[in-house]
């Protein structure tokens, strides 16, 4: 059985080509990377989402400044959201910079406004190093030179101001997004400076945005093995961080569809390999420290760190997975940890009924089908009426995605973890794996499932 | 408090956008007009809305909708790309409106225009009127330049009663048009007509689809909600009260103007004067006196008022919503013995300014008010005048805190509490809930320091 239409899906048969239901042995891939149906009850978040949501805000030091009316400057705004966390409380995420554009803006241009605005925001805000400039949807229709703004306003306060012409409607999703963040970090600010020191054994982390903290329990463990982290990429980085990254002897890229850009651009100019990751559960994080120190002829302490974190773990993680086994989950997430965590599941003795990603491309396809079982929904960009047919149909015991079908999934009786943002996490590595599955084992368990009227 | 009256009228500081001329906004006090559009819409049963603009336009506002009232939103999409950036969206929102009817049938389908759509040009009510579907098509312009979402809230309720409104024989009933607030205001408002056996059509009625219970199976659309029928029969009412005069005035003004509904506009009920004035409308309109079980409610309030007085009184206070829930809290401070120092709103609005006056001229607070207010002007405000208590959204947290005052949390979003959606802030019951809010983020501000 290759792809397959949901009953909701009769009125739209076009959603055929991206629902699959996997068969060992056949070589399908559901359609990806496509414009989101007109119509579409959709899930999906803008260009501008990928750029500045995801890899751009993150940057801890910079004045990030939306260009535009003033919605997608407070969408964006503080850490409720992704949650990526850094030790500049005091100013990231605290503040939210807008353009507001105008009636008469929109007419007469934003130019000037927008270069004003920039010298407004770093006259009451000194410290920062930088000032990233986001062009949402309407900037790009009005032709606003947004390149030449941010240059003269750099040479008038004197730090880098970096514009992202990420406008909302230029991807078909977030991913674009995130490429075009890539880009211009790579171009402009990759390099722009040296380290006072490198030393053999200095890493980048790439493709992590400290959700709830990840990079804090994740760098520990590379340190642990004698690395040294020159830059994360981009959760908690300051601009420096960045501008020194190409002095790294590796590229450890964990997020593997908004970062494979900037490593492949990376290792083109200045030779710096890059190595794919998953740091989530313990069979996938103990490769992980195993390949990279393997890579340094550190393989020696990649043995002790792994040893010491197991058994760390280990008595808890056993109970859960007795609790846990055979439990069938459906996993809808942004992309790779679709893929991620198909293995974590697994490891917890789960059964994953389906996978679903809003913005993958091929690549992430490939390996969701790689590793799910025979018999398993693989689905591109479902949207709330698709997924309230796979709830209701394959009843699984816990599905993980994020706010946007939280409560939809709460309303249809499904236990649910959030996957994007987390619950009580973070959830990576060793130590992150059990909180993911205390939470798990907690959803599944709740006693007020039992008290909902009308539930089989 | 005579003394004060007389300094109040020559005092009171009146800050506009205009004046702080900042082209830059730090920490906004408003969103753009669809979101706004989109809670109006919500709140009808059967309805969705239909963003003619891209991916961000439709997920943003649903992820803010989620958080704050915990519950799923759906909002469907138009999808532009950069094709239709150049050539025009009218194909995708042909398509859209197609798939969505197909897939979804909904009973209406409100077209919101985004900056984009806008600017673009797109004659959204000329393809609309072309498509030939038993589903009722409304286009609501709302770009996202103009105004914020409390014009979004009101252009759409306008636009849900022009395209529906219909004169067919008089109702006995009172419009009702409620404005950005939450399903327990709303359940507070229909408890408050029913104890006055008065019949009315809430504009529109969020009680429901946005506090839904958790019964299985899930209905294809949540319960309640203002059906279609009942928005076409706005034209046969009695009168219209709009709770929210920035939110929901623009309706009772065209069914004014174009069906002779009478109109009153008054101050959001929130607070003993404002209830009173409220209830008095509606006994006016409807001929139905107010019975003692509203009586008793206002003493349970006043009782409270009195109760707590040396815990609260001469606590300076600063107030950031949107308009109407800003100027009505600014006369319940005053209620309470407290002194509203600052009074501000996201929104430019000269009416505000002026509704924020009289309560200034009435109760003799110097008041320093700021329309169209981002909260880093808010926060300056709070530094230079000093106040004991920050009233504001979640957003609005980390002036409390860099302040170290007390911090209560109304408006929208709150996220970072729960339960303030579930609350009236309207009506005497309503005030019991935001005095024992006040009180006690005083009292534990009080502990904590």
């Amino acid at each position: 059985m290759p792809l397959t239409l949901l009953e909701c899906d009769k009125p739209i048969p076009e959603r055929e080509k991206h629902t699959y239901i996997k068969k060992s042995g056949e070589c399908i891939v559901p359609m990806c990377n496509v414009q989101t149906t007109p119509g579409d009850l959709t899930e999906r978040g803008c260009t501008y989402a990928g750029c500045m949501g995801v890899v751009g805000g993150p940057v801890k030091d910079v004045i990030h400044l939306v260009h535009g009316p003033i919605g997608c400057a407070f969408y964006t705004w503080g850490g409720g959201r992704r949650q990526n966390l850094s030790d500049n409380t005091e100013f990231h995420r605290k503040y939210c910079f807008s353009t507001s554009m105008q009636e008469a803006n929109i007419i007469f241009g934003g130019e000037q406004k927008l270069h004003k605005a920039i010298l407004e925001a770093y006259e009451r805000f000194p410290n920062v190093n930088g000032v990233f400039v986001y062009a949402t949807c309407v900037i790009g229709l009005i032709g606003d030179d947004i390149n030449n703004v941010c240059k003269q306003a750099s040479k008038e306060i004197g730090v880098p101001v970096i514009p992202f012409s990420c406008e909302g409607f230029r991807g078909v999703s977030q991913s674009l997004g995130h490429h075009i963040a890539n880009d211009v970090i790579f171009e402009r600010i990759v390099g722009t400076k040296e380290p006072d020191e490198v030393t053999p054994y200095d890493i980048n982390i790439i493709g992590d945005y400290n959700i709830q903290g990840d990079l804090w329990i994740i760098a520990p463990l590379f340190e642990a093995m004698g690395l040294r982290i020159l830059c994360t990429f981009t959760g908690n980085a300051s601009i420096d961080d960045l501008a020194m990254a190409h002095r790294a002897k590796l590229n450890v890229m964990h997020c593997q569809r908004s970062t494979p850009y900037i490593c492949q651009l990376m290792e083109e100019k200045y030779e710096l390999p890059y190595m794919p990751v998953s740091l989530f559960g313990v069979e996938q994080t103990s490769k992980a420290l195993r390949d990279v120190a393997a890579f340094f002829g550190l393989g020696d302490k990649a043995e002790e760190v792994i040893e010491s974190e197991v058994a760390k773990i280990l008595p808890e993680i056993e109970y859960y997975k007795e609790q846990l086994r055979g439990k069938r989950v459906f996993i809808y997430q942004g992309a790779p940890r679709a893929w991620h965590w198909i293995k974590l599941m697994e490891e917890l003795g789960m059964e994953v009924v389906g996978a679903a990603t809003t913005f993958g491309h091929t690549d992430d396809y490939e390996k969701i089908i790689e590793r799910i079982g025979d018999g398993a929904l693989v689905i591109d960009n479902p949207n709330s009426v698709e997924l309230r047919e796979i709830l209701i149909g394959y009843k699984p015991d816990l599905f993980i995605s994020g706010l946007k079908e939280k409560f939809l999934a709460y309303k249809l009786g499904v236990p649910f973890v959030n996957g994007h943002s987390y619950e009580r996490g973070p959830y990576a590595v060793y130590s992150g794996f059990l909180k993911f599955a205390k939470d798990i084992h907690t959803t599944i368990n709740h006693p007020a499932w039992k008290l909902i009227e009308g539930r089989a | 408090m005579t003394q004060a009256t007389a300094k109040a009228k020559t005092e009171t500081k009146t800050k506009t956008k205009a004046e702080v001329k900042r082209s830059v906004t730090i920490n906004p006090g408003m969103i753009c007009q669809p979101i706004g559009a989109m809670q109006a819409v919500l709140g009808v049963h059967g309805a969705i809305s239909l963003v003619h603009g891209s991916q961000g336009c439709a997920a943003y506002p649903m992820r803010m909708f989620n958080r704050h009232f915990q519950e799923p939103v759906e909002i469907a999409l138009s999808s532009l790309g950069e094709d239709a950036a150049v050539f025009g969206g009218a194909d995708n929102l042909v398509k859209g409106v197609h798939a969505l009817v197909a897939r979804r049938q909904p009973e209406l389908i409100a077209v919101l225009t985004t900056c984009l759509s806008e600017t673009i040009g797109d004659d959204v009510n000329g393809i609309l009127r072309k498509i030939d579907l038993p589903t009722t098509l409304v286009p609501v312009h709302t770009p996202s330049y103009i105004g914020s979402h409390v014009t979004g809230y009101d252009n759409a309720v306008k636009a849900l009663v022009t395209h529906l409104a219909e004169q067919t024989g008089p109702n006995s009933k009172i419009n009702i048009p409620v404005g950005l607030l939450n399903p327990g205001d709303i359940r507070e408002l229909k408890n408050m007509l029913a104890a006055m056996r008065v019949k009315a059509i809430i504009l529109t009625d969020i009680s429901e689809t946005l506090d839904a219970p958790l019964i299985l199976p899930r209905p294809w659309f949540p319960d309640g909600g203002t059906t279609l029928s009942e928005i076409a029969d706005t034209a046969n009412s009695i009168g219209s009260i709009a709770m929210c005069k920035h939110a929901g005035g623009g309706a009772a003004k065209y069914l004014a103007n174009k069906h002779k509904v009478p109109m009153i506009s008054g101050s959001c009920p929130i607070g003993v004067a404002n209830t009173d004035a409220f209830l008095g409308n509606v006994s006016h309109l409807s001929g139905r006196p107010i019975p003692d079980e509203l009586r008793k409610e206002r003493g349970r309030l006043i009782d409270a008022m009195i109760d707590v007085q040396f815990k609260i009184a001469q606590k300076r206070v600063a107030i950031h919503a949107d308009p109407d829930v800003a100027s009505g809290m600014a006369r319940f401070v005053h209620e309470l013995g407290m002194e509203p120092a600052i009074v501000a709103t996201g929104t430019e609005s000269k009416e505000f300014v002026a509704d924020v006056q009289a309560v200034a001229s009435q109760t003799g607070h110097d008041i320093e008010i700021i329309s169209g207010c981002d909260l880093y002007e808010l926060h300056e405000a709070v530094k230079a005048v000093g106040v004991d208590l920050l009233m504001g959204n979640s957003q609005a947290k980390y002036i409390g805190d860099d302040e170290k005052i007390a911090f209560a949390r109304i408006g929208f979003p709150v996220y970072d509490r729960v339960g303030y959606q579930r609350r009236a802030i309207i009506g005497y019951n309503g005030g019991i809930n935001l005095m024992d809010l006040i009180t006690n983020s005083i009292l534990e501000h009080g502990d904590a320091s």
